[in-house]
């Protein structure tokens, strides 16, 4: 893993050149009671130094808080929890009794970054995506990284991702994954470290914004007085970049937004970008394939040709002429007139391929590669069970480590070797043993923690970010992204199909501070 | 516009109306058992009659009292037609057609659902009943004005108007039918004495007691007011004016082939109505009629601009 080193140490630079200018800055005493007992001693925080001393990007935060009473505070957390109940800002939990709808668990106490930090991140991510997206081109054409040996050809071809279908495509401007949420942790080093590339249908950027929402409703008179970056026009740049994968030749194309349904967990989130972006959401049933291969939507005027369907579908269920038969959810003929070049799908089939826990350990190597630059944001060091090597020392060290699936979302079928009982542990090892190719181990890292609101008190909980990146014609990055937050004490897991909540992620310009 | 997103908007204008509606006539019978003497012979079991609801009522409750009839007739889950069941499909409706419609709409329909569905004790008492019946008529009344002055008066607000004033002109021929049955010539003389105070409530559920003395500059009677809630071209809740409204929606929408003329024919049954000449007895087979013919002309819509996946 000792390739890593060169990228540590030059973002590791640059992150101690931010921390170099801060000040420390104490808070008062009065604030006590909200922050007592409150430790930073178990990983790094990103509001705190310690007890009572605030980092620069969090002074105005901490200062507000301190003018605020005990009872404002729960005042304000009530008041954030009616909004999204009146907002209807769900998500669904599937379980035996049914799917039961959710309100959104959210935190009011912010997550912030200082914007210059941020642009070094951002620029990393835009760099990640081009080079995943130069990746899915080669491996659906020449596969010229797998000839010269930069990976196993098996890898790829044993990725249950891989689509065989897609071979030879080349969707607009080569690029595969137009949407990708990439998950990022900071570890007590202070380096933010890549956990992993969502390039099939990643979810999320919905809470995000109307996180910023409730915060305007709930804190108006603080964000008043500090500059942070909006985040509000990922509607505009998500229709832009849907527009430029449009067919050649395409006026003011036809958009829409294909959603399994009002049962899938993310229903909420499909509703909301299409209606922020004023398109179409649409069903499979909506829509159908003619003889012309070209898509169209069942109106009442009869039919109307769809241009670009941002999909919210997993390729499994697309097409049931192609993947799964017994698909209700797809359309028939979609991977017909996709291939006819007459419908844009985003992301494109088989973008998946990149999204595998075992190929994200080759993303370093790629970017170097089809770019000829070196990584500005690492990942976290990744054994490949596959390797014979890599695969005695996870079983070795399996009560350190983390091991995740290659092909699961959700935070499911993982173990954390730390908080797993010696039973837990071996069961696991016997899981490995029967399909080495399907796991990856990696260190336990002691993500960043952020205050947060527990009974009253603010309380260190752990974080993770998941920025969303666009590519069509040009890249965006959103201003920060969504902050997942583990709400149980000590605990690592912020899905929130699993008991994570999310905060409001804060990216500030500290110039002239 | 999607067929499908067409039907869900209808129908979610259906169920809001239904929700109003429902809201409206608990308040104004309220109001009626309040202004009639111990002893006449009006009980909240009429209420459930005009919903042809009395058997499914039965099979859960005993008597008929304000307690229960109130309860089954708001808040009931289980009850199909119950203003709490309207409203949770009102919801479902909207749900699923999000993206068509201003935010405030979804907001304002979903804090509609949760009041009720947080606090259903509300209308076990009087006093707080009349405080949640307010609150729902202004919510469905907030609903239908942020529609009209935030929402382009295109085809999916076209296609709200159409379940709206089908849904109305259905309430209000329900209405009459109720007050015929309550005026039938079996009836005691008792009853009839109170006509006058029976006629005005029906006016105040459908909003038309002022713009009725506007238009009769007389007191209020019984011929007059059937005819006047039948035939005005003017008044929102009279079912000419409902069908004048639908025949609009049907005239600019696409692809609506024989629908136009079904609505004349339609219309035209309805100015046929001689409220004066007819008895009480014919006069509730023509409301009976002119049900079934809304629910006909309702059935054409759905094959209409609904089903177009079965045809293509």
């Amino acid at each position: 893993m000792a390739t890593y080193a060169s990228e540590m140490v030059a973002y590791f630079m640059l992150h101690a050149l931010i921390n170099d200018n801060e000040k420390l800055i104490t808070i008062k005493k009065a604030m006590k009671s909200i922050w007592e007992n409150y430790t930073t001693e178990n990983a790094y925080d990103e509001l705190m130094y310690c007890e009572f001393q605030p980092r620069p990007v969090s002074h105005s935060l901490c200062q507000y808080l301190n003018s605020l009473k005990k009872t404002d505070i729960d005042k304000r957390k009530i008041a954030a929890e009616l909004a999204i109940m009146e907002m209807g800002i769900t998500f669904t939990v599937y379980s035996d009794e049914g799917n039961i709808d959710r309100a959104w668990p959210f935190d009011i106490i912010p997550r912030i970054m200082d914007a210059r930090e941020w642009r070094i991140i951002e620029k990393g991510l835009k760099q990640r995506l081009a080079a995943l997206n130069h990746f899915i081109s080669d491996v659906y054409g020449e596969q010229a990284f797998i000839k010269e040996g930069k990976i196993p050809g098996e890898t790829i071809n044993s990725s249950k991702n891989f689509r065989k279908e897609c071979v030879g495509m080349k969707p607009r401007h080569n690029v595969w994954a137009n949407i990708c949420g990439t998950d990022l942790v900071r570890d007590k080093d202070g380096i933010m470290y890549v956990l992993e590339d969502n390039l099939r249908v990643p979810s999320g950027v919905s809470y995000m914004l109307e996180n910023r929402v409730i915060t305007k409703r709930v804190f108006p008179e603080l964000l008043q007085g500090i500059d942070i970056l909006p985040i509000d026009d990922y509607p505009a740049q998500l229709q832009d970049m849907l527009s430029s994968i449009a067919p050649v030749n395409t006026h003011k194309p036809l958009i829409v937004v294909l959603t399994p349904g009002i049962y899938n967990s993310a229903y909420f989130e499909h509703a909301y970008l299409a209606q922020q972006m004023g398109a179409q959401l649409v069903e499979g049933s909506d829509l159908v394939v003619k003889e012309d291969n070209c898509v169209y939507m069942r109106t009442i005027e009869g039919l109307e040709k769809v241009d670009v369907i941002y999909r919210r579908i997993d390729d499994d269920f697309l097409d049931p002429e192609v993947f799964r038969k017994d698909s209700t959810l797809g359309v028939h003929g979609l991977m017909r007139a996709w291939k006819a070049g007459n419908v844009a799908l985003a992301n494109a089939p088989g973008a998946g391929v990149a999204d595998d826990k075992v190929v994200y350990a080759y993303v370093p190597e790629m970017i170097r590669y089809y770019l000829n630059e070196e990584p500005i944001l690492p990942n976290v060091p990744t054994y490949l069970c596959s390797n014979k090597e890599h695969l005695d020392y996870v079983l070795e060290h399996l009560a350190e480590l983390v091991v995740k699936p290659a092909n699961e979302s959700g935070g499911y079928g993982m173990l954390v070797g730390p908080h797993s009982t010696a039973k837990e542990v071996n069961a696991f090892r016997k899981i490995i043993q029967a399909d080495p190719r399907n796991y990856i181990g990696q260190p336990t890292l002691a993500i960043s923690t952020a205050p947060t609101l527990c009974k009253g008190k603010l309380e260190p909980r752990h974080i993770d970010l998941r920025p969303f990146i666009l590519q069509g014609e040009n890249t965006f990055v959103t201003a920060g992204g969504l902050t997942r937050v583990a709400l149980r004490k000590g605990s690592l897991v912020v899905n929130s199909s699993q008991g994570g909540g999310s905060k409001d992620t804060w990216i500030i310009n500290m110039e002239g501070h | 516009m999607l067929s499908r997103s067409a039907e869900r908007l209808y129908w979610l204008a259906r169920y809001m109306e239904r929700t109003e509606n429902m809201a409206k006539l608990v308040s104004v019978y309220m109001n009626l058992l309040m202004d009639l003497p111990r002893g006449v012979e009006m009980g909240w079991q009429q209420l459930l009659r005009i919903n042809g609801s009395e058997a499914e009522f039965y099979e859960k409750y005993k008597v008929a009292n304000e307690r229960n009839v109130t309860r089954f007739m708001l808040t009931d889950a289980s009850y199909s037609s119950s203003l709490f069941s309207s409203l949770t499909s009102a919801r479902e409706n909207i749900r699923t057609t999000r993206e068509l419609l201003p935010d405030e709409a979804w907001e304002q329909v979903n804090e509609m659902y949760l009041f009720t569905k947080n606090d259903p004790e509300a209308v076990s008492n009087r006093r707080s009943r009349v405080l949640f019946l307010k609150k729902i008529i202004e919510g469905c009344q907030r609903f239908s004005g942020l529609l009209s002055g935030y929402m382009s008066h295109n085809h999916p607000y076209r296609f709200i108007r159409l379940g709206r004033n089908l849904e109305r002109a259905d309430m209000t021929s329900r209405i009459l039918d109720l007050a015929s049955l309550l005026l039938a010539e079996s009836r005691s003389d008792e009853l009839r004495q109170y006509e006058t105070i029976l006629w005005i409530n029906i006016l105040t559920a459908l909003n038309a007691l002022l713009m009725y003395r506007q238009h009769m500059r007389s007191r209020v009677k019984g011929d007059d007011v059937l005819s006047y809630l039948l035939l005005d071209k003017n008044l929102p809740r009279s079912v000419a004016r409902c069908l004048l409204e639908v025949s609009d929606c049907i005239n600019e929408l696409p692809n609506n082939d024989a629908l136009p003329d079904r609505v004349v024919e339609l219309e035209d049954y309805v100015q046929d109505i001689d409220t004066h000449q007819a008895t009480q007895l014919q006069l509730r087979a023509i409301l009976d009629d002119l049900q079934n013919k809304l629910g006909g002309l309702h059935g054409h819509i759905a094959d209409n601009w609904f089903s177009r996946i079965a045809a293509e």
